[in-house]
């Protein structure tokens, strides 16, 4: 099973990357037909990928992919001329050969995973009317049938045949499939060989074909695709040369670069080791800290600085490399777009060129991986929505060929991705009415929209400017897309634009996934840290700079209204601390949407290493994961996306509430709490008889510490504390100071039992929130109705 | 075809773990701790390791029985509070309390417990499967083992391990 899943990995990894080229090469071979290496290079790859399958079983792959090779093979012979016509053939079986693959890649087979007839009866009739089969075909037809023959007919053996013979006929058939590659490589070179007079013959039919083609109307399209050709070869020799060289080492020594396949996992596993010497690196310096203050002066602090300085040093710089090792060209990505430029220019009777720019810019594997869709649904847009017909641009005065243009640059710690098309533009009003009649959005918030926030309309689910729903786009699902995509790379999409002037969409992403930088807040007793990617910058506020609107939290920021949520409602943080003056706000933003995030404190900002939370764990609201700071301790790692989700949801509670206090039932004298605080034992007791008349539930703390522990477990809820002044470890002023920082005990009556009698006394007692101020000694009486007076008893015991 | 390569591979992957299996002792190890009144048991290979309790930070959107995570070593860990689990009321740890690191599988998590008692060794035949009353999918009871003077709860670890919210 294993094993077989290997070799399926293997044949799938091979055949995605042969295609991977494929689609280039075929629209460049369009515009140069003649170029027999281009015609080779892609013939094999039809008759690798049909050579694997047959031995992996996949019986409809393996005729479409025969079918296609045949085509191929007269083309490359010269017998036929890809005319545009037979191009869109052979592409779409290409098309169908990708689908399958992916097919086989989800379901583990080809079966019921395309109707492959249609084409393969175009492809046949393509063959057989292109010209008579020649005498020439003796090098490469007879090769795959020997092979498909051979493989048929074993197939028939095996279900009688013991499993030992099995195992012998699988070791015959790999040494077969192995003579094969060998006999396959001996006819590479000699195809090489043969290209001096191959060329000779090709011109000639070139020539005798030439006319053919002006039967077909569509043949002023084929140009379109002209002017890629440029950055094409630009990008040719780079990527081309690493494949190659990795793939078919034996090929030519002359290009050999030094580079080795590696597997993934282990270079996920050296991110993750690397990972944990970043923890090292910031525990390490953490000490540091701690003990330069210890031992301020000492000689020896000198040669620690400077080894802790050094290690920090290598291990940023190791993480760099590491990171560098993940890192793949966005050419990567980019390789697919000229085709489907192509197609969609070709479909929408368009024409449209496309620019691409910074291919060679580098950024993690994951990433490249995640950003393919949201470029295509960006692109099939501009190509629908913004290049205009062409009657339109003339009429505009605009030069026929709309342009797309494809960048790639680095920016600090981003790569961004500009899509930029010279259309029509988007239109802030017509977006918001559109937005208004389809009911994304009200009246009123369009009125308070602005133009940028307009342009992101585009994003909401089921928004659409298309008048009709086109094969290519219109359905309001594409830039959904984007947004998500974008969203879980926690990058940030702005746009740009301008009516019958251009529309440019920048996409900023973070460079690398597992190692980020974060900024760490605080909210009551606990931290959180949020990736800066996502922040856009933090403000101090005064509460009353909060405004509520519509039972939502907003403040105003410079020009703009941003809504506010407290991180602590987000993450059910109980507010025991009475909010301050003045608070914080960390603006996030996130694909093209922003909130503000008040926080208590701002900690600061620290490198941190995403760790997952486990399958338990995994997926909770809001958390993205965790990670592990200087300290040892845990701190979660902030979801922004879910983060903005969650604010959306939140029930409308002002940002600066009042904690309301559960009113408790009282029925009966001992409902009522009572905590004694005194470190005499004595004192205590005279307290707890002179009240005993009353029947109220008596709790006694020997020191001020004690008392705000059972205070803080909040098992009992108190309705009054008698309260002494001078006691060990916490006296009675700083205990009542640390109460009264609790919002929920902001009138839970103190009362102060002191011998402490000056004035002076008196006035701390009131400054630090003392109700009533009892002097020792007293009458039992007088307690008793002082207790009772603050604690609002009125039934009898 | 791939079916039948399949088969091969498979068989073989069989006889070379198959010795292996012969080896095994009939003896089943197990590590007894208190929750509560009660005694419970774990088979011994499905702890990683005994920790005193360190630090935790709280998880937000959980069931009360998950405390949060700490952090083992380099590796963040769920810890779930056994006492809440079982539905008894919580009680102060005391210097006792220890947290049991289990793991099944990929997955791993800190279980609370009032006290350790000891190790234990049963033979297989001495263990039941549980009671018809608290056995089926969800249970996390995976047997009964019967002492000379008391019967033991072994607990199903894999179902501790799984995230029931």
């Amino acid at each position: 099973m294993d094993e077989f899943q290997e070799i399926l990995q293997d044949f799938l990894v091979e055949s995605f990357e042969l295609i991977e080229q494929l689609d280039q090469d075929l629209v460049e071979l369009e515009n140069t037909p003649e170029d027999l290496e281009l015609l080779n290079r892609i013939f094999r790859v039809a008759h690798t990928v049909k050579g694997a399958s047959s031995f992996l079983n996949f019986d409809i792959l393996t005729r479409l992919t025969h079918h296609m090779e045949d085509v191929l093979n007269r083309a490359r012979k010269g017998e036929l001329v890809l005319t545009p016509d037979i191009m869109d053939v052979v592409l779409k079986s290409i098309d169908m050969m990708k689908a399958m693959l992916h097919f086989i890649r989800d379901n583990g087979t080809d079966e019921g995973s395309e109707d492959i007839e249609d084409v393969v009866v175009k492809l046949d009739a393509i063959t057989s009317g292109g010209g008579s089969p020649s005498a020439a075909s003796s090098e490469a037809p007879p090769e795959p049938e020997i092979q498909e023959a051979s493989v048929e007919e074993e197939e028939v053996d095996y279900s009688d045949m013991s499993e030992g013979e099995i195992e012998n006929e699988i070791e015959r058939l790999l040494q077969m499939r192995q003579d094969e590659d060998k006999a396959r490589r001996v006819a590479k070179i000699e195809a090489g060989e043969a290209v001096p007079d191959a060329p000779q013959i090709i011109d000639e039919v070139v020539k005798e074909e030439a006319p053919a083609p002006k039967e077909e109307p569509e043949v002023e399209v084929a140009p379109t695709p002209s002017p890629t050709p440029s950055p094409v070869v630009e990008k040719k020799p780079e990527p081309s040369v690493k494949k190659e060289v990795a793939k078919a080492p034996a090929k030519s020594a002359a290009s050999v670069e030094q580079t080795i396949r590696v597997d993934v996992r282990r270079l996920d596993h050296l991110m993750n080791l690397i990972g944990e010497l970043v923890l090292g690196k910031n525990r390490l310096i953490k000490i540091n800290d701690d003990v330069e203050e210890r031992y301020e002066g000492e000689e020896f602090l000198e040669e620690l600085n400077q080894v802790v300085s050094i290690v920090s040093l290598v291990t940023t710089d190791l993480q760099i490399a590491v990171m560098k090792t993940r890192m793949l060209p966005i050419g990567k990505v980019f390789n697919k777009f000229p085709r489907m430029i192509r197609d969609l220019s070709r479909e929408l009777g368009k024409k449209i060129e496309l620019e691409i720019g910074g291919e060679e810019t580098e950024l993690d594997k994951s990433i490249v991986e995640e950003i393919g869709d949201p470029l295509v649904h960006i692109i099939r847009n501009s190509c629908d929505h913004g290049v205009e017909p062409i009657a339109d641009r003339i009429a505009k005065g605009k030069s026929e060929t709309g342009t797309i243009g494809l960048k790639a640059y680095n920016e600090g710690n981003h790569i961004v991705i500009e899509i930029t098309d010279d259309g029509k533009g988007l239109d802030a009003s017509a977006l918001k009415d559109i937005a208004v009649s389809k009911n994304v959005i009200s009246e009123k918030e369009a009125d308070n929209m602005g133009d940028k926030e307009a342009y992101t309309l585009i994003f909401r689910p089921g928004f659409s400017t298309a008048k009709t729903v086109t094969n290519v786009s219109g359905r309001g699902v594409g830039m959904d897309v984007v947004k998500t995509n974008i969203e879980k790379l926690n990058g940030i999409i702005d746009i740009d634009s301008e009516v019958d002037g251009y529309t440019k969409i920048k996409l900023k992403i973070p460079l690398t996934l597992a190692i980020i930088q974060a900024l760490l807040v605080g909210v009551q007793e606990e931290y959180y840290a949020i990736p800066l990617a996502s922040v856009l910058e933090t403000v101090r506020i005064s509460t009353n700079e909060v405004y509520t609107v519509e039972n939502r939290s907003v403040m105003r920021l410079r020009d703009e209204v941003l809504p506010l949520v407290h991180l602590a409602d987000i993450f059910e943080v109980d507010r025991v601390f009475d909010g301050a003056e003045h608070t914080y706000v960390v603006v996030l933003g996130l694909a093209e949407s922003k909130i503000g995030v008040i926080v208590d404190t701002l900690v600061g900002q620290e490198e941190i290493v995403i760790k997952s939370m486990g399958e338990y764990l995994k997926g909770m609201d809001g958390v993205a994961g965790a990670t592990i700071r200087g300290d040892g301790g845990v701190t979660l790692i902030v979801d922004v996306a879910a983060l903005m989700q969650m604010a959306k949801s939140l029930k409308a509670k002002p940002a600066i509430a009042q904690a309301a206090s559960v009113a408790k039932v009282r029925e009966k004298p001992s409902d009522y709490y009572v905590m004694i605080v005194d470190d005499s034992k004595t004192d205590r007791s005279i307290m707890r008889n002179a009240l005993k008349p009353l029947g109220v539930t008596l709790v006694e703390a020997a020191d001020g510490l004690e008392a705000l522990n059972i205070l803080k477990s909040g098992e009992h809820q108190f309705d009054a504390m008698l309260v002494d002044i001078e006691m060990p470890r916490m006296d009675g002023y700083s205990l009542a100071g640390e109460i009264k920082k609790y919002n929920k005990y902001k009138n839970l009556p103190l009362i102060a039992v002191t011998s402490r009698t000056t004035k002076a006394d008196r006035m701390r007692g009131v400054e630090v929130g003392m109700v009533e101020y009892i002097t020792k000694p007293y009458s039992p009486e007088y307690l008793m109705n002082v207790v009772k007076r603050n604690i609002n008893l009125t039934m009898e015991a | 075809m791939s079916d039948k390569m399949k088969n091969i591979i498979d068989n073989q992957k069989k006889q070379q773990d198959e010795p292996d299996i012969t080896n095994l002792d009939d003896v089943m190890q197990l590590v007894g701790f208190v929750v509560g009144d009660e005694e419970y048991t774990v088979p011994i290979l499905t702890i990683q390791e005994i920790i005193k309790p360190i630090e935790y930070t709280r998880v937000p959107q959980t069931p009360d029985y998950v405390l949060g995570v700490f952090n083992l070593r380099g590796s963040v860990i769920p810890l779930i509070d056994l006492r809440m689990k079982f539905g008894l009321p919580s009680a102060k740890q005391t210097d006792e309390a220890r947290y049991i690191v289990m793991k099944s599988g990929d997955e791993v998590a800190g279980f609370v417990i009032d006290r350790l008692t000891e190790a234990i060794r049963l033979k297989k035949s001495d263990i039941d499967p549980a009671p018809e009353t608290a056995s089926g999918e969800k249970s996390i009871i995976e047997g009964v083992g019967k002492q000379a003077d008391r019967i033991l709860t072994i607990l199903k670890v894999d179902t501790l391990l799984e995230r029931d919210f």
